[in-house]
């Protein structure tokens, strides 16, 4: 019996899974905040609290994220982009892209059928592609942020806007509101612009299906079907696809264990 | 009209005192960086060969070699600097002046530079603007002439911005090599440089000296393929160590730096003996390629990669401030002037892989290159290393790309800035690609 | 025509000693390694040269020797130009002598190069023709001798072996005589300007005319006679035809990636063929190329270039400058 957590230290929170012989018992979350090791502190605490077990149980914690060097508890790292891969295959066996959309950055992997990242690239330095892009569009257009995808599917043409970044994208959406465009237009204008700049990551790595999306953003459906249309594919999205980092660091955390990963 | 001449057309004034303020500070800031990088080497390697003393000794901008070079000025001889690797540098032997390569590696000058130019230009050419406005840079100060070859925009524009403040001699490369028009222009070009050099250091090349100088150029050659040869089997030494040596016979006296490289080589062959890795012989070899990389500041890239975790180490470059610089010999068929010329000058043009150059297949010599070095060390993987703003090497990472993945050798895109605050965000990338070459090296 | 016995015996034990001597300059030259294979074909030049001296001696059958140089290119391509004909090693002797007096060579236009490799044709064609419109199907009875001493209608063939001959043969029909053991000079086609133009006084004069106008043409162009020489024909046709690379020929193999192009094979060419420059890789047989190895010898980039017979490798470039020289 292999009990492994796996800790993904984000820009904006952090994420916990406890994993138990390859079933995910736990998960946890936390706003990184000021100080992210007391976050991941309390969020560990209570991910053993849910999974009903003692820290001595964990046979093994391993930490990713842009932060993971401050990682509590953990004994090794793996990368943003290893954890993803591991994740992506471990959910859906099918895999072999998996993008992964953040708060600050956006990613895009490439694996094989061991989870083993082939190739990968990041959005480089742009929130333009990444959550906080849909979060100051939401500000602009005073909608919550939770509401900006379910509204974006009532749009009934895309009017487009470029999104080379946050600052230049909140002007073409006021540009919008000026021309009295709808609020549903230009959300899915603002969703669109972000999955032209995925997509083109993701070509830039070639495509192979099937394609997995991970990350805080794959919970917005205006995102998934603008990225839908872009690459013209069917995107598998998990459950949680938020805790795909942590998942795939508790994977790598259990290979660890095993003997098979260094 | 001399009023005109002598006008500035590009260099603002500066007052002294922010000038000598500014030089102080980057100065120190620069000397401080030089030991923590030496420091690091030492750190990453704790056998570090020996004989890596002495390119450290002579590392430092500010030191022995500085004053070295002052000595032999006041004794009479020239200095003459150069930009890119296309000056013939048998040409600056056999006149008897000291060839030294003037390029920026300061990341703290480029912020003066920027009042020069935009930011959008590469941030090696906003340096060297930079280095001169302060005259940080000691070769570039010691300069009599400066060869600029006008290679990629930045560089054409370089010379002429700084024409206002040094003698600049440019010269006109043809961007596609391999015609006989291109061949001709090119020729009369170093006959021309020829010409500037004897009248500036007013002695005459011979066939003789210039006959010694290829020699001792050839002999460089053979002590600079000496050491990348040792790099291809298990890794004897760090790549930052021999990228420093590499460096160092841009500056060096050049028979000084032969007899320390073949001393170096010495030893390493015995540590290769006695099976003393420089790091464990399953770390995943990386070969960088792209923009140039110079010593002291922009030692970030070589730095991340060899104390990453996991730990990588640097097989070879595809860099023209690092493998490239004496790979090439020039090869005499019969030793008249005539042919020696000629034989410069197809050396310099036509082994160059500077990707200003095109062809009806494109920069292809520069694929060819790498796929070569790839192959003969052995390497896992390459980092494609672009600061913004030097178009022509990110505007080949597509076919440089395509070529690779055919190898089936990974290959990314690194894009950087000269700037130190980036490096948590490259450390990131680097890590993530190291530990995919060696997740790749366990299967 | 036959040398007595002890003359002959005599003639080996020269050409045995002028061998040993070459094999001898050979170890003793260490000190530059670009230059060890022209050193080496320079000596089998030299002894080419003693060879075919007491073969014509002998009188062979001359159309032998003709079946049997163009039988040879058939298989190793123009290397009996770079390495046995004793013009070509002329030329070289001429070069060597313009590079020890620090005089440089001039370059023909490649156009111009070409054009006279084309000659070369129809120079050949017109030679192998000629026999048959001087009638010689008619000279039913004798024909069989005629055409192995290429005599009667058969003598425009011997212009093709005219590049054999040395420079000092040991029979007259050469342009002046040494007196020394009978021998005299002779010079390349100058027994043919004599059997064709045979007036008095104007023929010698057109032969010195001749001596000295390839004399210069060699000492300001490399190996200039090779660009156009009939002789060359048959073995640049056997390289030309696609048919049949299948044969064990000998061919230059170019490995594509080591290659910079940094233009020495381009240059050290003494017949300026671009092909092996040019062309990016794999097996290069221009039908110009002498297999001289020059180009070989000078690449400093290890493997890339090489000399192949049927798939194997004679010998390939090195780096020149390799480490273990030092010691």
């Amino acid at each position: 019996m292999v009990t492994t957590a796996g800790i993904d230290m984000g820009i904006q929170t952090v994420k916990i899974v406890i994993l138990k012989d390859g079933e995910v018992v736990a998960r946890a979350k936390a706003f990184s905040g000021f100080e992210p090791t007391k976050a991941a502190e309390q969020a560990y605490a209570e991910a053993l609290s849910a999974a009903k077990i003692s820290s001595e149980e964990v046979s093994n914690v391993s930490a990713t994220g842009s932060g993971m060097d401050m990682a509590p508890y953990a004994s090794g790292t793996v990368s943003m982009m290893g954890a993803d891969a591991k994740a992506g295959v471990f959910l859906f066996p099918s895999a072999r892209t998996v993008i992964d959309v953040g708060a600050e950055e956006a990613r895009a992997v490439k694996c094989d059928e061991r989870g083993i990242m082939m190739d990968f690239v990041v959005n480089e330095r742009c929130a333009a592609g990444a959550g906080a892009f849909i979060e100051a569009m939401a500000r602009a257009l005073e909608v919550k942020m939770e509401d900006m995808g379910p509204l974006s599917l009532k749009a009934k043409r895309a009017s487009p806007i470029n999104a080379t970044c946050v600052i230049f994208g909140e002007s073409d959406v006021v540009s919008l509101i000026h021309r009295q465009e709808s609020k549903p237009e230009i959300a899915r204008a603002v969703f669109d612009a972000m999955a032209d700049r995925i997509s083109s990551m993701v070509h830039r790595l070639g495509i192979n299906p099937d394609v997995v999306l991970v990350g805080g953003v794959a919970k917005d459906v205006g995102f998934i079907e603008s990225l839908k249309r872009k690459l013209g594919l069917t995107i598998l999205v998990p459950e949680h696809p938020e805790y795909a980092g942590a998942l795939g660091a508790s994977l790598t955390a259990a290979s660890r264990v095993k003997g098979d990963h260094k | 009209m001399k009023s005109q001449t002598a006008e500035k057309k590009y260099l603002p004034e500066m007052p002294q005192k922010e000038i000598d303020e500014a030089n102080a500070s980057v100065k120190s800031t620069s000397e401080k960086i030089m030991v923590d990088n030496i420091e690091r080497m030492k750190k990453t390697d704790p056998n570090r060969p020996a004989a890596m003393k002495y390119f450290d000794d002579i590392s430092n901008f500010f030191g022995q070699r500085k004053e070295e070079i002052e000595a032999e000025k006041a004794k009479g001889r020239k200095v003459i600097g150069y930009f890119c690797i296309f000056a013939p540098i048998e040409l600056i032997l056999a006149a008897d002046a000291i060839p030294v390569r003037v390029n920026s590696g300061w990341y703290d000058t480029s912020k003066f530079g920027d009042r020069v130019v935009p930011v959008e230009v590469c941030p090696v050419i906003r340096s060297t603007i930079g280095a001169k406005m302060i005259g940080l840079s000691p070769y570039l100060e010691l300069s009599d002439a400066v060869i600029s070859t006008l290679t990629c925009d930045g560089m054409t524009k370089l010379s002429e911005i700084l024409s206002d403040a040094t003698q600049i001699w440019t010269m006109t490369p043809p961007r596609v090599k391999d015609s006989a028009q291109s061949l001709h222009l090119w020729k009369e070009e170093i006959k021309s440089i020829k010409t500037q050099i004897e009248k500036l250091t007013g002695n005459k090349i011979t066939a003789k000296k210039l006959k010694a100088a290829i020699e001792t150029m050839q002999k460089a050659t053979k002590a600079f393929r000496r050491l990348q040869e040792l790099r291809k089997g298990n890794p004897v030494i760090m790549g930052r160590d021999a990228m420093l040596v590499n460096q160092m016979s841009l500056w060096d006296d050049i028979t000084r730096w032969i007899q320390k490289t073949e001393a170096l080589c010495d030893e390493l062959e015995k540590r290769a003996a006695q099976k003393a890795w420089a790091c464990p012989p399953d770390t995943p070899r990386v070969i960088v390629t792209g923009t140039p990389m110079f010593w002291p500041d922009n030692w970030k890239l070589p730095s991340l990669v060899e104390e990453a975790t996991p730990q990588g180490v640097l097989v070879g470059d595809e860099l023209c401030s690092g493998d490239r610089i004496l790979y090439d010999p020039v090869g005499i068929d019969e030793w008249t002037m005539d042919d020696m010329i000629n034989g410069i000058a197809e050396r310099y043009l036509m082994a160059s892989t500077c990707p200003c150059f095109t062809s009806q297949d494109g920069n292809e010599d520069r694929i060819n290159w790498l796929i070569t070095k790839v192959k003969e060390n052995n390497a896992n993987g390459v980092i494609y290393y672009v600061v913004r703003g030097c178009m022509l090497y990110a505007m080949e990472y597509a076919r440089v790309k395509r070529a690779l993945d055919k190898l089936s050798i990974p290959v990314y895109y690194l894009d950087t800035e000269y700037t130190r605050e980036d490096v948590g965000q490259m450390k990131t990338r680097v890590e993530a690609f190291l530990e995919m070459l060696s997740a790749r090296v366990d299967f | 025509m036959y040398e007595p016995l002890v003359g002959t015996i005599l003639g080996w034990i020269v050409a045995v000693g002028i061998a040993l001597a070459g094999l001898l300059v050979i170890l003793i030259w260490k000190k530059d390694r670009t230059r060890k294979l022209s050193y080496l074909r320079l000596f089998i030049q030299m002894v080419s040269l003693v060879g075919l001296f007491y073969s014509f001696t002998l009188s062979l059958w001359l159309m032998v020797f003709v079946i049997v140089i163009f039988g040879l290119t058939f298989f190793s391509g123009r290397f009996f130009c770079g390495w046995v004909c004793p013009f070509g090693f002329y030329m070289d002797i001429v070069s060597l002598i313009r590079q020890k007096l620090g005089v440089k060579y001039w370059m023909l236009p490649d156009r111009v190069n070409r054009a006279l490799h084309w000659l070369r044709y129809i120079i050949a064609a017109v030679i192998l023709i000629s026999p048959l419109l001087l009638g010689a199907l008619n000279f039913v009875p004798a024909s069989q001798i005629h055409a192995l001493f290429l005599r009667g209608p058969y003598r425009p063939y011997a212009i093709l072996l005219s590049p054999l001959e040395p420079l000092v043969l040991p029979f007259t029909g050469a342009i002046a005589d040494l007196g020394f053991f009978d021998w005299s000079i002779s010079y390349p086609y100058a027994r043919d300007i004599i059997f064709y133009l045979d007036v008095p006084q104007v023929t010698s004069i057109i032969i010195y005319v001749f001596v000295a106008l390839t004399l210069a043409a060699t000492f300001m162009f490399r190996r200039f006679w090779c660009r156009f020489c009939p002789t060359g024909i048959s073995i640049a046709a056997a390289n030309r035809f696609n048919g049949l690379k299948w044969m064990p020929l000998l061919h230059i193999n170019k490995v594509e990636e080591k290659c910079t192009k940094c233009g020495i094979c381009k240059r050290v060419c003494p017949v300026q063929v671009t092909e092996v420059y040019e062309q990016k890789g794999g097996n290069i047989a221009p039908s110009t190329c002498l297999n001289c190895m020059r180009c070989i010898e000078m690449c400093p980039y290890e493997g890339c270039l090489k000399m192949n017979l049927a798939g194997k490798t004679l010998i390939e470039s090195r780096n020149w400058l390799e480490p273990s020289d030092v010691k």
